[in-house]
């Protein structure tokens, strides 16, 4: 576990700057497609979640491990008049909660403000070392 | 990726190579005196090479940027800010180098 990296904490907030703008595209995929009915193949959307994973073991960045389906049931939305109803009314909608999606996409926004904020503070501590010099 | 040494120890440590070819002989300064400054200055000769590598990639950076080729600001960001680090090391150090020559040189003998 070396931690004697100048730019160690850079990569790290770098990285995980990456994979929350990364999540954020999944998010934004989940609310654009809320009301997909057809997502290819006939089927509606099923709603995309981000597995994040580590890089190494001990002090690392975060990558984006894989972006997985949401295993969760379908929503059924009765809806007689559609032309995809079933026989006893009802359509199948994507397995997406905006108001879930919204507090994702909270969390992925402070997850990259936090990230951004470090690279920053880290910046600014470098440079007061580098005061030290003058 | 840089890793430089934080601590200043290459700059104090005396190299054998190089010194005694530059150094009178039979002067007054002894063959076994080496020079720290020149080592310093070595040194600092070469870290201007990484810092150039640095640079020229963070430009490549911002360029595929904004020709299109990569859409990743992120790693922009990254090759920026280690740019900037190491300019600013590089130039805290030269602005040191500096001032301590000028302050020998102003030494009156």
């Amino acid at each position: 576990m070396k931690v004697d990296n100048t730019f160690g904490p850079v990569d790290i907030a770098v990285s995980g700057m990456r994979a929350q703008g990364q999540h954020m595209e999944v998010i934004s995929s989940n609310i654009a497609n809320a009301r997909t009915a057809d997502a290819g193949g006939g089927q509606p959307y099923r709603r995309l979640e981000t597995i994040l994973r580590a890089q190494t073991e001990g002090v690392s960045g975060v990558v984006v491990d894989q972006i997985v389906g949401d295993q969760s049931p379908m929503q059924r939305l009765y809806d007689p008049g559609n032309p995809q109803a079933d026989a006893s009314g009802h359509i199948t909608m994507p397995n997406v909660h905006l108001p879930a999606e919204m507090m994702n996409l909270s969390i992925a926004s402070r997850s990259y403000q936090a990230n951004a904020a470090l690279l920053r503070r880290y910046q600014r501590m470098v440079e007061t070392t580098l005061e030290l010099l003058r | 990726m840089i890793n430089f040494d934080p601590n200043v120890r290459p700059l104090v440590s005396p190299a054998a190579s190089g010194w005694e070819k530059i150094a009178p002989e039979g002067g007054s300064v002894a063959p076994s005196a080496k020079s720290g400054f020149l080592n310093a200055i070595e040194a600092a000769g070469k870290y201007v090479s990484r810092v150039d590598d640095l640079q020229q990639a963070s430009d490549a950076s911002i360029q595929d940027l904004l020709t299109g080729k990569n859409n990743d600001i992120t790693s922009v960001v990254s090759a920026v800010a280690k740019a900037d680090v190491s300019f600013k090391v590089l130039v805290g150090v030269r602005n040191k180098l500096i001032e301590a020559y000028k302050q020998t040189m102003n030494m009156p003998l």
